[in-house]
């Protein structure tokens, strides 16, 4: 097992190396004199020697990679040219917002999912079965800004003054206190590597209100995050669906669920020991591929809902052409992407000991 | 003929009396057998029909402005005179948008674009795509590993962040969108080209050609690609799908088709601030696009079920 993990460890290191050589390129294939970008348009020559050199810009583009690589290593993305602030720092504030969106859609989407491809394996051609499909088949057609917006509409206009009026942007309700976790637990002193895991959770305002047994904070963030994770958990949602119920239709068939029958194990055991955990290998893999179309989805979602979130930042930056925090924003994402997978794939040996065996 | 038939009767009559099918029309004749290939057909054709016709069926210009040629306000709902619109309003069947242009006639024109978009871009992916795997097969190798190292490494990237990382790089513009799709559609092709070549080079019939020295060329092109397109038509049918999901939400976030080009993402990026006083102008785009990619899905699930080995056998 252990060597697994090595082996596929060390083969994402490749990736990820790749992963920055593009970012790199990609950095130095924007039109334009960075320097100019940099600190404005009235730049003297002088000024900009002194960029270049302090960049490195002014080395050959293998010297360049290296320097890059080593800022990177160090967790220096650049600077924001719009604000004027480190791109590391501005992702700090704003990682919570998504990933807390994202691990709920994808939670949402993997609970959901199983059931309705469940249900729809189970009852085979019938008008259950039928239904599930053409939502699943509607769910991956509906592109996620559309989705986004009608619902915004149906939640916050149609049914405005009814029990399921919902709020269509923003994070909390105005009046809503928020407090960062140590502060509410009386360690208002507290520093170091603690403190910064305690006030990254505290943006998630979601498990600020559970941690700090906040109530008002969680209800109120919860509602807000209702529409966001509906629309955002829609396509892995249909994906899973049509992934479980085609990898449980073929299990079904094999020699093994006959003998489970035969022997007269009653249909729950059959389904849900027998089929499932051998039915449900493929969708691990599904629900870790899902993972970059919430991160694509984070960036129309976060802008229809208001959300600040790292999807919506990214959103202002290609608007204002920010392109540090572009090239930073995609970077992280990717590397997010692969470290995921990475698990996904470790995972997966560790439920099918054929794969790490084989 | 007939009397010269009748004259011999030992003839032996043949076993079977229909000729054998071929891939295709047996690939063809359990598509028209399922119902959702069926709607997406014609979907389809209902949408190359309204790209065809554009200019027959829309109303107005898709570009112009109504402002001082017709008695109608910014952001108007649909009038239909014969749902009962007033008869002294100018009819638009779709109401108007926010500069006063036709909605209905820039749906109408924004189903080319959406087409083209997925067609060119796809193409162009399978083009290279099925090019660079080819050869990676092919040749082995280290051309292989670095090729497919470099498919591995675009494939890390989210297909949406990718094309908006080369779209910033290149500038918004819809032959610029076209373009960052069509690259970040490549290694899906790459390496499926890659993978049915590898398992192709191995059968018996490749290796009686080369043994009889057939040139490697042509092996490739009347052995190999032949048999390596059924894959490549599924991915591409349902490739079409995604690439005019993310052209649309490039055009969505300013980055793809600009103003006034009537394609449907733009249209409703452009519009999204007004979802709660205007729908429609969010209502009648979505529709059009949620068709359009439904179309290719079920046409592309369609054809994966009917071109596949394992179940014809």
């Amino acid at each position: 097992m252990i060597r697994y993990i090595a082996r596929r460890v060390a083969l994402a290191i490749p990736v990820l190396l790749g992963i920055l050589f593009i970012t790199f390129i990609l950095n130095r294939l924007i039109p334009g004199d960075p320097c100019r970008a940099m600190l404005g348009e009235k730049a003297t020559d002088e000024v900009c020697d002194a960029f270049f050199k302090r960049y490195g810009l002014d080395q050959p583009p293998v010297i360049q990679f290296g320097y890059y690589l080593g800022r990177v290593v160090t967790g220096d993305l650049g600077d924001s040219m719009r604000f004027g602030r480190p791109v590391t720092q501005m992702l700090m504030e704003r990682l919570p917002v998504t990933i807390e969106l994202a691990l709920l859609s994808l939670l949402v989407a993997t609970i959901f999912g199983v059931i309705l491809g469940v249900i729809a394996a189970y009852w085979q051609n019938s008008p259950v079965d039928v239904f599930t499909m053409i939502f699943a088949n509607l769910g991956v057609s509906i592109p996620v800004f559309v989705l986004g917006l009608l619902s915004a509409y149906l939640f916050a206009v149609v049914l405005k003054d009814t029990p399921f009026a919902l709020p269509p942007s923003g994070r909390l309700t105005a009046g809503v206190r928020v407090q960062p976790i140590a502060v509410a637990w009386g360690m208002p002193d507290l520093g170091g590597p603690a403190r910064g895991l305690l006030d990254f959770l505290s943006q998630m305002y979601v498990i600020n209100g559970l941690l700090t047994w906040n109530w008002r904070l969680f209800a109120d963030a919860a509602r807000h995050l209702i529409l966001p994770v509906l629309v955002l958990s829609t396509i892995p949602m249909s994906v899973i669906a049509r992934m479980t119920r085609s990898s449980l239709l073929e299990v079904m068939s094999l020699d093994y669920m006959r003998t489970a029958r035969a022997k007269g194990l009653n249909e729950s055991n059959v389904v849900f020991r027998h089929a499932m955990r051998n039915a449900l290998l493929p969708v691990v893999t599904v629900v870790g591929l899902s993972l970059g179309g919430l991160l694509s989805g984070a960036v129309l979602t976060e802008t229809i809902f208001g959300l600040t979130g790292v999807g919506r930042t990214m959103f202002d930056a290609i608007s204002s052409r920010d392109y540090g925090v572009i090239q930073g924003f995609t970077l992280v994402i990717a590397f997010t992407y692969v470290v995921v997978n990475l698990l996904v794939d470790i995972s997966y040996a560790i439920l099918d000991p054929r794969i790490r065996l084989g | 003929m007939s009397t010269s038939a009748a004259t011999a009767p030992t003839a032996v009559e043949p076993i079977f009396n229909t000729k054998p099918r071929g891939l295709w029309s047996t690939a063809l004749r359990r598509l028209f057998h399922r119902r959702s290939a069926i709607v997406g057909m014609i979907i389809l054709a209902a949408l190359i029909f309204v790209a065809v016709f554009a200019p027959v069926l829309a109303t107005h210009d898709p570009t112009k402005s109504l402002i001082g040629v017709e008695n109608v306000q910014k952001r108007q709902g649909p009038c239909i005179h014969l749902l009962g619109c007033p008869t002294d309003q100018p009819q638009h069947f779709f109401g108007t948008d926010g500069n006063v242009r036709d909605l209905y006639s820039r749906i109408l024109y924004g189903a080319r674009l959406s087409l083209m978009v997925g067609i060119v871009s796809v193409g162009f992916a399978i083009l290279i795509g099925s090019f660079l795997g080819a050869i990676s097969a092919y040749i082995g190798g280290w051309t292989d590993s670095i090729i497919m190292g470099l498919m591995d490494i675009m494939l890390a990237f989210p297909s949406l962040i990718l094309a908006i990382a080369i779209v910033t790089v290149l500038g918004p513009g819809l032959i610029n969108t076209l373009l960052a799709i069509g690259i970040v559609s490549i290694p899906v092709y790459a390496r499926i080209m890659r993978s049915s070549v590898l398992s192709i080079k191995q059968q018996d019939y490749v290796m009686a050609d080369r043994s009889i020295g057939v040139p490697s060329g042509r092996i490739l092109f009347s052995n190999i690609l032949p048999n390596a397109l059924t894959p490549l038509i599924v991915q591409g049918t349902l490739g079409i799908a995604v690439a005019i999901l993310d052209a649309a939400a490039l055009s969505f976030l300013g980055l793809g088709a600009q103003p006034p080009t009537p394609e449907w993402g733009s249209m409703i990026g452009q519009e999204r601030n007004q979802v709660f006083t205007a729908p429609h102008l969010i209502v009648f785009p979505g529709i059009a696009l949620i068709l359009t990619v439904l179309g290719f899905n079920l046409l592309g699930d369609g054809l994966r079920d009917a071109l596949d080995v394992r179940q014809r056998s």
